[in-house]
């Protein structure tokens, strides 16, 4: 009954979100393969601009694909998001200061099947931001690795009936800066700068036609960033280079497709981000990594896996911010190729 | 495997709960033992008036009087209904509570210094005093504003202290916890006399002077010193006529002040555009070349253009610390200087970017004059002033502050020189360049200018403070935000401005 458990690499839900708030994290999920399960993890890399996290690949902390037992996914992952309006507090506003911001990721995650019912991924993203020309502030973009991610996910539940199948997972994702990039320098800054832990359910239920839903939420984690300074304001003075990142409640809900003999999934998917604490983005003033990012975001992703090349796939896929407080209206899109295969005998 | 996961993510969980931190949001102390309690500090020489004893306050009544007894009652019985957030606020003011109005200035400033952004239609409206709701809201805290509150918040301190120094050992009333041995003491006991209260002048100069400078933070100001005057009883050292005397002095000592300054010139410090027009032309004609604001849209004035013409507080006069001219774009100097920063700019260490981080003090900071401010509350707690002692040390650094920074601001509009993003073609900056001409550096003067009157009055912390002063200086550079002779040039006249207020202070009766 796992019809396409061997193919999972070649069948995922992808999905990346970016979201950068204005130069912070940006979590990208993944979702790789078709089959099941934990793919839901988070990946972990979280860009906030202020705070978004997105996951790029299929098989990821936050998709229901699982891994069978041995075998390995690869995901080779550039994207590319810029925006040019963001969020100050409740207000949309452009910035000529900053122009346009651009920001190119590209992305190493593998996914491995512990077991059938287990799966664990670890990604590693690396980033460059820079704002276009001209623009009033001349400051200098910057690149680097972001975040390392780790993460596990589980299938606690698969029911199969007449008419398709219900599964249920939950994952748990950690991530960490990978080199010393500055959190404080919005709206470039790589990313958060801080440990998360990311803690997620998700639902996925498929009708025998190829048409699923998947609905997943979860409880993002962050804790402290250490910036270059050792005073900052945040509705009061703080005495110190530490910043608390205020922790996020994320969700999505997907609906997609199995399409040509399971080689293509397609789906639409919204997510959102709600902080839990924070301050908003000053008048005209940069943000900082203590700042409350909320967002909405919609988007699209495929996935394809060539029937003639095994363990090969391709994906794509495009969102962007439709709503948000103290976030960019970042707009993105990314590719990526997905090789699986099994590791051990 | 589900028991797998379960540990797994519990020794997570609980490494991560391990992690809270208690982020500080003052100077964490308690309340010590002045390192010397200056009994002759009201001899000291002030700074706006001619002695302590110009500010007057009643003769107080004799502990003895049955005035004097009920007020004594009072206060007894204030502490006995003492509610846990009035013991809190007690703990919180300490026996330091200049430190704490400090930080209170430092917070406003900090709430302050948000540059006003652009019109949609690509006009810039400024901060006007006159409708200080704005928007934008008034005011602009920025680097000389800071400097200026600062420094008249600390000298209406001092002066104030040294009037009630003055009446403390002129009528030797002693605390209420020494006439009535019941009554608790919340701080360290030590033989000042009480009347009047050193708490009190602080609390009301400070009030009436910040809320001169930040007047839609007047609700909040009048809330912070009815609190801070409400601790003053409950320390057990005051009764309330010992209060309202040291309030009379600092009300009566900020009124001077701000005398002061509704006449030394900040008013007409930022300009029109054809005065600020004027201004950069005559530089052009001068030497031939001219600062321009390059931000977008472009901004039609620069920074108080005439801050330089502020009256200034121990210099007698602006073109006494004037630096020489420049290196001239094209010359040998200029050149180097060029190629410095396209290097730094090329490979960027993680050095320089933590050091042009640290010193930034940018938009929506407490500035390089609070950062200075903040290490002088340190060294203050450390080498465990007296409020006396407190304020003198933060008159004299806040005045050669404000003062460098007049002095630094005239040599910006004088020379107008243009910033490195102005004469070298793309280049870019890891820290925002300023809405003014490039030489002499702020970063330089004011840090310079600071670290002097630190080493004069910490003499063991000399050298750290003067090594900070040059780290500050050379963050700009590394920043991308000024040409190495901003930055070296600076800190020599910092250093020069310094040495008026040293000068001053060595002549005050308190060394």
């Amino acid at each position: 009954m796992k019809p396409h458990a061997f193919k999972i690499c070649q069948k995922g839900d992808n999905y990346v979100y970016l979201l950068f708030p204005f130069g912070l994290y940006i979590p990208i999920y993944l979702s790789l393969s078709e089959m099941n399960f934990y793919s839901k993890f988070q990946m972990g890399l979280l860009t906030l601009f202020l705070g978004l996290t997105c996951y790029t690949w299929a098989q990821s902390p936050t998709d229901e694909l699982m891994m069978p037992h041995r075998e390995i996914c690869f995901l080779g992952n550039y994207e590319f998001g810029q925006f040019d309006e963001y969020w100050e507090g409740s207000t949309l506003r452009t910035n000529a200061t900053i122009a346009t911001v651009k920001r190119r990721t590209a992305l190493l995650m593998a996914a491995y099947g512990i077991t059938d019912k287990l799966d664990f991924y670890v990604g590693l993203p690396y980033v460059s931001t820079n704002s276009t020309l001209p623009n009033g502030g001349k400051f200098a973009g910057t690149s680097g690795f972001q975040d390392y991610s780790l993460g596990l996910k589980y299938q606690a539940v698969k029911k199969t009936s007449e008419k398709g199948e219900f599964s249920a997972y939950a994952s748990l994702n950690f991530s960490n800066r990978a080199s010393d990039y500055l959190s404080d320098y919005q709206p470039y800054a790589l990313g958060l700068g801080t440990p998360q832990l990311a803690w997620r359910a998700i639902a996925h239920y498929k009708w025998n036609n190829g048409l699923y839903l998947r609905g997943v939420g979860g409880y993002i984690w962050k804790g402290y960033t250490e910036a270059e300074r050792e005073y900052y304001y945040n509705d009061g003075s703080y005495y110190t280079a530490w910043m608390d990142v205020p922790s996020s409640w994320n969700y999505e809900a997907v609906v997609g497709k199995w399409f040509f003999a399971n080689s293509l999934r397609v789906e639409l998917n919204y997510s959102g981000q709600r902080s839990t604490s924070g301050d908003d983005i000053r008048a005209y003033n940069a943000p900082q990594p203590t700042n409350q990012v909320n967002m909405d975001r919609v988007g699209g992703f495929a996935h394809y896996y060539f029937p003639k090349i095994k363990g090969l796939g391709v994906l794509a896929y495009y969102n962007e911010v439709i709503d948000g407080k103290n976030a960019p209206k970042m707009s993105v899109f990314g590719a990526g190729v997905t090789y699986q295969f099994r590791l051990l005998k | 495997m589900k028991k797998h996961l379960l540990y797994i993510s519990s020794v997570i969980l609980l490494s991560l709960g391990a992690c809270h931190k208690d982020l500080p949001t003052e100077l964490e102390f308690e309340s010590y033992q002045y390192a010397s309690l200056d009994e002759d500090g009201g001899e000291w020489s002030p700074v706006l008036i001619s002695a302590g004893s110009e500010l007057e306050i009643p003769v107080p009544a004799e502990t003895s009087s049955s005035a004097y007894q009920s007020e004594l009652a009072m206060t007894k019985s204030a502490i006995q209904n003492m509610t846990a957030a009035q013991k809190e606020n007690l703990t919180r003011w300490t026996n330091n509570p200049v430190v704490r109005w400090n930080e209170i200035a430092l917070e406003l400033i900090a709430k302050y210094n948000l540059i006003p952004g652009p019109n949609a239609d690509g006009t810039y409206t400024l901060p006007n005093p006159a409708t200080p709701e704005g928007p934008p809201g008034f005011p602009f805290a920025h680097p000389p504003y800071a400097s200026r509150a600062l420094a008249y918040l600390s000298v209406a301190q001092f002066d104030g202290l040294i009037a009630a120094w003055h009446y403390k050992y002129l009528y030797n009333r002693p605390a209420a916890y020494q006439v009535d041995s019941s009554i608790p003491f919340a701080y360290i006991k030590q033989e000042i006399p009480a009347y009047p209260s050193d708490g009190a002048v602080i609390a009301s100069s400070s009030r009436k002077i910040l809320t001169a400078m930040f007047p839609l933070e007047a609700a909040y100001l009048e809330q912070k010193e009815k609190e801070h005057l409400e601790s003053l009883l409950l320390s057990g050292e005051f009764v309330s006529s010992d209060v309202e005397a040291g309030s009379k002095i600092g009300n009566d000592i900020a009124a001077k002040a701000l005398a002061r300054a509704s006449t030394d010139g900040m008013k007409n410090a930022q300009t029109s555009k054809a005065v600020s027009d004027s201004i950069a032309n005559a530089a052009f004609e001068r030497f031939g070349w001219k600062w321009v604001n390059l931000e977008s849209p472009q901004r039609p004035v620069g920074l108080t253009p005439l801050f330089g013409k502020v009256k200034m507080w121990n210099v007698p006069n602006v073109e006494a610390t004037r630096p020489g001219m420049p290196p001239v774009p094209g010359s040998e100097e200029y050149e180097a200087d060029v190629k410095m920063l396209k290097d730094y700019a090329a490979k960027r260490t993680l050095e320089h970017r933590k050091i042009a981080n640290f010193w930034q003090d940018g938009l929506g900071t407490y500035t390089p004059p609070g950062h200075w401010n903040d290490f002088a509350n340190r060294f203050i707690v450390k080498y465990k002033m007296s409020t006396l002692r407190a304020a003198r040390t933060l008159a004299y650094m806040n005045m050669a502050i404000m003062d460098g920074g007049i002095s630094c601001w005239d040599a910006k509009y004088y020379y107008h020189y243009p910033r490195p993003i102005q004469q070298i073609d793309g280049f870019e900056t890891i820290a925002g360049t300023p809405n003014f001409p490039s030489y002499t550096s702020g970063h330089s003067v004011f840090s310079a200018a600071a670290s002097e009157v630190l080493a004069y009055i910490f003499p063991n912390e000399a050298s750290m403070v003067r090594a900070w002063a040059e780290e500050a200086a050379v963050s700009r550079v590394y920043g991308g935000i000024h040409w190495s002779f901003d930055a070296t040039v600076g800190t020599q006249q910092g250093r020069n401005v310094a040495q008026y207020s040293i000068n001053r202070a060595a002549s005050d009766g308190a060394d």
